[in-house]
């Protein structure tokens, strides 16, 4: 028996691959910071001024973009290797990664619109 | 060890079966060196003549007895029956077109194999003698030649399950690593180009059911990691 879908080599696949690497160890850096800010506020050390002058902060607000920029790229990847991987007709497929992509991109420029106070 | 060992042996006749089914056998314990091989001929030979599944070597080397035994793949001829579970559940591998009882359409598999072209190709005229490797250059090999081609590893792995049309797979991949590492072949470039492809390599999902279920204990994980470090050096 001879399976004919042999579409060869797309020459793609490295940058998914080394994004989601790229992305992860962003987020381990990253993600641990604002769960320590939260376990301040909640153990009393910093107050809610304190809490907005550290948010406010150009580093905060670059190492913020910086994770959710890595957030949405290692959860868009993630997602992608799933549908790739369960969904095999290539319409639905590509629908969905699309969708997907869309979906994402507006999260994240939105959380982007609110890190940065665009628009006042 | 009980005098007689139970099986439980998976049976199907496209041509007449309507289901696949399992059916009991009793096989008498001839000794601690019993394998699994030796219980199947038993029951080809003495109890079942229309038992089917393939052999040759037994000894481990032709890989032609690749089955899933006890739910694990395998060598039927290396494993030895002291020390499974019984009944001894014995299907075919899995994932593969059953063509009958244990016996499964490995043309898929073998055309995955050709896919990464596993010759010597070379740009260099011929010398007058042989290509020659150091020692160490002979070492990189080392991990990657002993493949027999069973299947174990490659019906093992779930990302080939889902996507075994595109996906090349363990053991096609292990192989490509090998020629890839091999230092009188001329066309890793060429190799690369090939490999580079979200479905053919970076479908494997580290995953490690082919590293379990090699029975000569290779481990087609790390050649595939090597694939992609090779990549990843390239684009650096």
């Amino acid at each position: 028996m001879n399976f004919a879908k042999e579409p060869g080599a797309a020459h793609g696949g490295f940058s998914d691959w080394y994004w989601q690497r790229l992305s992860a160890v962003a987020l381990a850096l990253l993600l641990p910071l604002p769960f320590f800010l939260l376990a301040a506020v909640y153990s009393g050390s910093i107050d809610q001024q304190g809490l907005l002058d550290i948010v406010d902060h150009f580093v905060s607000r670059l190492l913020h973009t910086i994770l959710i920029v890595a957030l949405m790229v290692h959860a868009y990847m993630g997602l992608k290797v799933i549908f790739e991987d369960y969904v095999h007709q290539t319409g639905w497929r590509v629908a969905l990664i699309g969708a997907m992509l869309l979906v994402m991109s507006g999260f994240g420029i939105w959380w982007l619109a609110i890190i940065w106070a665009w628009g006042g | 060890m009980a005098d007689m060992i139970t099986l439980s042996v998976f049976r199907y006749d496209p041509e007449q079966d309507d289901a696949p089914s399992m059916q009991a056998y009793e096989v008498p314990f001839t000794g601690p060196g019993m394998k699994l091989l030796d219980a199947l001929n038993y029951i080809k030979w003495q109890l079942d003549g229309t038992l089917t599944y393939r052999r040759s070597c037994g000894e481990g080397v032709c890989g032609s007895d690749g089955l899933n035994i006890n739910g694990v793949n395998g060598l039927a001829c290396i494993t030895p029956v002291a020390g499974l579970k019984q009944p001894i559940h014995v299907r075919p591998l899995p994932s593969m077109h059953v063509i009958r009882d244990l016996v499964v359409d490995m043309d898929h598999f073998f055309d995955q194999y050709r896919q990464i072209q596993p010759w010597l190709k070379t740009e260099t005229p011929t010398p007058e003698h042989e290509r020659l490797q150091t020692p160490e250059q002979r070492a990189e090999l080392d991990g990657s030649y002993e493949c027999i081609l069973c299947g174990c590893c490659t019906t093992s792995c779930p990302s080939w399950w889902w996507n075994g049309d595109r996906f090349l797979g363990p053991a096609a991949l292990l192989q490509a690593n090998r020629w890839i590492v091999d230092s009188r072949d001329e066309a890793m470039g060429e190799r690369l180009d090939q490999l580079e492809d979200s479905f053919r390599l970076y479908r494997c999902h580290q995953i490690m059911n082919c590293m379990e279920a090699c029975p000569k204990e290779l481990n087609p994980t790390a050649a595939i990691n090597n694939i992609k470090r090779k990549l990843l050096a390239r684009k650096s």
